[in-house]
């Protein structure tokens, strides 16, 4: 895969964010890394403990990445049976037919950080 | 301060998707990405593909690797517009490559454009070109376990096609357990056997793609 560049991106993204809101200091971000997200989650601390220390403010060698797991899940549209599928996403385990859709897994997503301004607030 | 800022990583790149669709949908081009591991026929499928379609349609190509001209070179002989990207290392596509080449076809008058991804069959599956449909090249050297083996690849490509079908005779490969596998991860996507090198099962394909140029563009 390639996660140094989506770590890259990452950092792009909460960078941008924290600028318009004035923020100077990120202490931690929470990223959601689906099962399914073809991400590797070890490769992207990697990643960024790589770029932690070569990229710029607001990011420092304290800033913390915190990784949310999200589980694959899958409902089968037949019978409602909700299990954690294999690599036969489709297949539902109770009535054998590929009649089931992922409800989570897919996710890649910054879903918040922390950081303050210059009052420290 | 705690931010709730709940965005995509890959946001930026989801934009120039959305761009590029709109700009596919308002010149009315019929986009196709081609997705494969290193070797499983996509420059010769294209090849095959673009003999039989150009008398009917201006088409357009690019070609994703990471390095040379030669997959381009092999389209441009046969009159193909061609615009290559080289990713030097990249291991996909994105949006934002694909928008940057756009200004150098006349998307107006170009009635079909089809992308040759870069040789991968991981990283390239995650990656939204704003294309109307994603197809994923498998060869039968490759073996059929890759279907269960790459899951979100194929669960993600609107077509598999199974390529140098010719070569059945001589190496394994289960053509009914590649279908049973490919229902299981991706129940609507269309299953196509082909040689793009004997031309075996062209017809279904190229056919596939004249029914979804009226079908998409009349929309
Ligand atoms: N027997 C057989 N060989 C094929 C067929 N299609 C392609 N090949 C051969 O497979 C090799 C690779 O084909 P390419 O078309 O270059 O494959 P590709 O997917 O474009 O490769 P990259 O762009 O490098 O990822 C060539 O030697 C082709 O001649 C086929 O249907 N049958
Ligand atoms: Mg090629
Ligand atoms: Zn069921």
């Amino acid at each position: 895969m390639h996660e140094l560049s989506l770590m890259a991106e990452l950092i792009k993204l909460v960078s941008e964010d924290a600028h318009h809101r004035g923020i100077i200091k990120v202490s931690k971000i929470d990223v959601i890394v689906g099962d399914l997200s073809n991400v590797l989650p070890e490769a992207l601390e990697e990643a960024f403990v790589y770029l932690r220390p070569r990229v710029e403010a607001p990011f420092d060698e304290k800033t913390e990445l915190h990784i949310i797991r999200e589980e694959a899940r899958a409902e089968c549209r037949s019978c409602g049976t909700e299990f954690v599928p294999d690599y036969r996403i489709a297949f539902c385990p109770v009535c054998r037919l590929p009649t089931s859709e992922l409800q989570s897994g897919e996710t890649f997503r910054v879903e918040s950080y922390e950081g303050c301004d210059e009052d420290g607030n | 301060m705690e931010i709730k800022l709940k965005e995509e990583v890959l946001k930026d790149q989801n934009k120039a998707a959305a761009f590029n669709r709109k700009l596919f949908q308002d010149s009315r081009t019929l986009v196709i990405n081609i997705m494969s591991s290193p070797g499983a026929g996509k420059t010769t499928l294209l090849e095959a593909t673009v003999k039989a379609l150009a008398p009917e349609y201006k088409i357009g190509v690019i070609e994703g690797d990471l390095a040379t001209e030669r997959d381009a070179d092999r389209l441009r002989a046969l009159g193909v517009d061609t615009v290559q990207i080289n990713t030097v290392g990249g291991c996909h596509l994105d949006a934002r490559m694909i928008a940057k080449k756009l200004p150098e076809f006349d998307l107006d008058k170009t009635d079909i454009l089809f992308i040759e991804n870069i040789g991968n069959l991981v990283c390239p599956s995650g990656y939204d070109l704003g294309q109307h449909f994603k197809v994923v090249v498998l060869s039968v050297p490759e073996g059929n376990d890759k279907i269960p083996k790459y899951p979100i690849m194929f669960r993600r490509t609107d077509i598999t096609l199974i390529n140098k079908i010719d070569l059945l005779p001589y190496v394994p490969f289960n053509l009914l357990e590649a279908a049973e596998d490919l229902k299981s991860i991706n129940p609507e996507a269309l299953f196509k056997p082909v040689s793009a090198l004997t031309g075996d099962g062209m017809g279904e394909w190229t056919g596939w793609i004249r029914e979804v140029y009226q079908t998409c563009l009349s929309r």
